[in-house]
């Protein structure tokens, strides 16, 4: 029983951990140089890495832009609440009761990290050969998928013991 | 050497007070506009002394790329004849410019100094003006606006679902005090009416705390 409250639990934190850092940090196109983002852009000249703005203009539209930063930071708003709901949820659900309340701020998580990484999928670096997804991308893609089945977890758990 | 010394601490000493009351002059840091409007830049400052009659702005431009600057108004020579004007209003403290139809050719940083006499020791001010065809969206207004309003929306729900929940406990509650303190509630107005239907009410309100107590037990 413990360690199943453990699991869910460390999937939880995971969880968070996981799109902070895809929202944090800067690194969701790669190419030989250049390390771009939702916040900023490092470009690498002579062996030495800056930190300049985004590009604007046609090819990189800002509206979209700021439509994946902020719900990549409701996200992660919706996962930490998520957490202290489940903590509040451990202590005061009566007897037979499931985790609604968690399972829907999971659930909303999930679905902000979806929105933000399907705009960017679909609306970014379109006609760019040169160039890879960076770990970030990889980790929004991955931490829908988790916060997708912790949310399932959180509506089918039942409390057993007061 | 001694001379020197005394000298040098006369010369602090004098410096240092008028450095504490210097004048401090504000502009706006960077303004935005279409090409072809008008635009008002603002300037003014604070000072500890009282607003002179004697009080001066004086505004220099400096183009993009230069390094010289040239006075933007006081004489009505150069690129900002004819289109520029004062606006302001010196014994409030407002050295405002305004500077009509606007050219690609007017980007640049508009320096403002202010005088206030006898406080003339200050450093003054510059913003920068950017002349766009269509004025691009700020960086983080969308971002802010979305997050803002998805979280205002989680807060009212959470409210409206507490609220509810206070108040039709109220209800419940007040039906069972009717009987003894014929305090008057506001929730409770329409209920106080008819009096018959009020006892298999209170019968069931009775019924119902009775059941959340024994679930209370029950828990416990």
């Amino acid at each position: 029983m413990l360690i199943l409250l453990a699991g869910i639990f460390g999937i939880h934190i995971i969880g968070i951990i996981i799109l902070l850092v895809a929202t944090i940090d800067n690194v969701w196109w790669m190419t030989d140089e250049i390390s771009t983002d939702v916040w900023a852009r490092w470009i690498q000249t002579q062996g030495v890495w800056n930190l300049t703005d985004l590009p604007t203009g046609s090819h990189y539209p800002q509206d979209y832009l700021q439509a994946v930063q902020a719900s990549s930071v409701l996200a992660c708003i919706f996962s930490i609440l998520g957490i202290f709901v489940f903590v509040a949820q451990l202590f005061t659900l009566e007897k037979g009761q499931r985790f609604t309340i968690s399972g829907a701020f999971q659930l909303l998580a999930c679905l902000c990290i979806m929105i933000a990484a399907a705009i960017y999928t679909d609306r970014f670096h379109l006609d760019e050969k040169n160039g890879w997804y960076g770990h970030c991308f990889i980790l929004a893609w991955i931490a829908f998928s988790l916060t997708f089945i912790s949310s399932i977890i959180y509506f089918v758990l039942r409390k057993k013991t007061a | 050497m001694l001379t020197f010394v005394a000298l040098a601490s006369v010369l602090l000493l004098g410096i240092v007070p008028e450095q504490t009351e210097a004048i401090a002059i504000y502009t706006g840091w960077e303004r935005h506009a279409l090409l072809g409007s008008d635009i008002r830049l603002s300037c003014s400052f604070f000072s500890w002394r009282f607003t002179s009659d004697d009080v001066t702005f004086s505004w220099t431009y400096r183009p993009d790329g230069s390094r010289d600057s040239i006075s933007a108004y006081v004489d009505n020579k150069g690129p900002f004849r004819d289109r520029v004007e004062f606006v302001g209003n010196p014994s409030k403290r407002d050295g405002s410019i305004l500077i009509k139809n606007l050219d690609y050719n007017d980007n640049g940083t508009f320096t403002c100094d202010a005088k206030n006499p006898p406080d003339i020791v200050g450093r003054p001010s510059s913003v920068r003006l950017l002349v766009f065809e269509t004025v691009p969206i700020q960086a983080g207004v969308i971002t802010g606006a979305i997050i803002g309003v998805v979280l205002g929306l989680l807060v009212l729900i959470v409210v409206i679902y507490y609220l509810m929940r206070f108040l039709v406990a109220r209800r419940v509650f007040s039906l069972s005090v009717s009987k003894h303190g014929k305090k008057k509630r506001e929730g409770s107005q329409a209920r106080q009416g008819p009096v018959p239907t009020a006892d298999p009410t209170k019968v069931k309100a009775a019924s119902s705390e009775k059941k959340k107590q024994e679930s209370r037990k029950d828990k416990k």
